[in-house]
């Protein structure tokens, strides 16, 4: 019995030690790989979604695919190394890039302010802002429509659920932590509607019937970019070159048309396309 | 480390460990209850129903909560039975938990030595005299260890209610970490979290176990 209690006492203080061990500085520092040494091991992780379609996806034969996993595929190509896909959530893709598990995230990441202070944006390749979609027969026109007791779908980590959880507090969330569970569970009626990028609502609401989105565009426009992990300049400057190089031969037209054309058709090529990390109405920024 | 983010985070981290408990003991509560049943089944040896128990341990124990909790949160829905989020917690837990309850109140009662048994049976006890007064509190005492660790292991299952989007410890702060990237400071309130639930029962238990010592006679 005695020996019980003293074993608790050892693992009380040990798990104290790891909270102390974890909150030292010293285990957050150089977690990235340089460019030279990604190119040098032959190998580049890139985090990608496996389950959202159609940008990041597992497809039928097991290869991912999508708008994101497209140009994951041709930096593995001009970096001459072969990509280990790395599947992430929405609510890891920032601790995935500070403990070095992966090189680049290229999970559909939108920039925002709080964001870049954890991690480096590469020039973005990507329009996106917020949508809402219900099921038709009990359209969410605006935010105003959501009752008391209704719950909105979310996930977590997703710009979504930040921008409601700031600007409309008073909303019910209903999170989960992967797609393909949100999308179940806004499938079974057990939300009001689900609120997540526009682009994803917009596909959920063309390959679903029954369903529109009521609310297209909330919150700001925001853009779309690959990062990676504070500090790794090497990577970064390489990115940043290789987008405005990509730019140059329409190569973002070119994905959207191979990745997003059966789902969006033509309407949203440029609305959605950045081309060369110039957004509208900021073109110096690809200088 | 931040504190005043720790700060601002312990109210959050308050609300997650109160609804991992209610869900957490009631959860325990129906482990214990099916538990039983199951025993007083099998010991009674009631047929038909001892198949149905035999085939219930095995399921339930042989797969994992995670896959339990979906079955039950995304694939009865699809045919009309519709469970709250709560309830799928407590029913998923109470029923994994039963299963690991019957088999730890199993191996109690296999610790009492079948002289036992005839011995009250030929004093004139019926089979449930028997049960209740001999072997139950002999075997409450021999398994008191094994329950003890179910109690812990079903409150720790708990981390996977994020599927059904239970905003239970874990959850709360994968999904803090998610938004605004504190990771230091919410997992280190996350170990702190979960050992303020953890170790009292840990305490509670060891204190049980050396009251329950009564029954252990003559060995």
């Amino acid at each position: 019995m005695k020996k019980i209690r003293k074993n608790t006492i050892i693992a009380a203080l040990t798990a104290l030690g790891l909270g102390a061990a974890l909150a030292s500085p010293a285990l957050a520092d150089e977690s990235f790989r340089t460019l030279d040494e990604i190119k040098e091991s032959g190998t580049i992780n890139i985090g990608v979604f496996s389950d959202k379609s159609p940008f990041g996806y597992v497809g039928e034969n097991g290869d991912y695919q999508g708008y994101d996993v497209y140009l994951a595929e041709h930096l593995g190509e001009d970096l001459g190394v072969e990509i280990n896909y790395v599947s992430t959530e929405a609510a890891n893709r920032i601790e995935y890039l500070q403990t070095g598990k992966v090189d680049i995230i290229l999970a559909n990441f939108t920039v925002t302010p709080e964001r870049a202070e954890e991690v480096d944006f590469a020039l973005p390749y990507m329009n996106v802002a917020l949508g809402v979609v219900s099921p038709e027969d009990a359209v969410i026109e605006s935010l105003d429509d959501i009752g008391e007791d209704d719950q909105v779908i979310v996930i977590s980590g997703t710009t979504a659920e930040t921008y409601l959880v700031k600007n409309n507090p008073e909303i019910k969330l209903q999170k989960y932590d992967a797609y393909a569970e949100a999308k179940t569970a806004f499938e079974n009626g057990n939300g009001v509607a689900w609120a997540n990028d526009n682009t994803e609502v917009i596909a959920f609401s063309i390959e679903n019937e029954g369903y529109v989105v009521g609310i297209p565009s909330l919150g700001s426009a925001d853009t779309i970019a690959p990062a990676v992990t504070k500090g790794n300049e090497t990577l970064l400057n390489w990115l940043n070159e290789e987008i405005v190089a990509l730019g140059e031969e329409n190569f973002f037209h070119a994905d959207y048309e191979a990745t997003l054309l059966d789902t969006y058709g033509a309407d949203y090529e440029d609305t959605l396309v950045i081309e060369g990390g110039a957004v509208a109405g900021s073109e110096t920024e690809a200088e | 480390m931040d504190m005043s983010v720790i700060n601002s985070y312990i109210p959050l981290y308050r609300d997650a460990l109160l609804l991992t408990l209610r869900i957490g003991w009631q959860g325990v509560f129906w482990a214990f209850i099916i538990g039983l049943g199951c025993t007083l089944i099998r010991q009674l040896r009631i047929p038909v129903l001892r198949g149905v128990v035999t085939v219930y341990v095995e399921l339930l124990r042989n797969t994992p909560l995670l896959v339990q909790l979906f079955f039950l949160y995304f694939a009865l829905p699809k045919i009309g039975i519709r469970i709250s989020a709560e309830v799928c917690g407590s029913l998923g837990l109470g029923l994994l938990g039963g299963a690991y309850m019957a088999e730890t109140f199993r191996s109690g009662l296999d610790n009492i030595a079948p002289v036992q048994e005839e011995s009250a049976l030929s004093l004139g006890m019926s089979r449930y005299q028997t049960l209740r007064y001999v072997i139950f509190p002999q075997a409450a005492s021999a398994s008191m260890a094994g329950i003890l660790a179910n109690v812990i292991f079903l409150l720790k299952e708990t981390s996977v209610f994020s599927v059904i989007s239970l905003m239970d410890l874990m959850f709360t702060a994968k999904d803090l970490i998610g938004m605004y990237a504190k990771t230091i400071e919410c997992l280190t309130l996350l170990v702190m979290f979960y050992l303020i639930m953890l170790l009292p029962v840990s305490l509670l238990g060891t204190v049980l176990e050396r009251r329950l010592r009564f029954a252990e006679f003559g060995n």
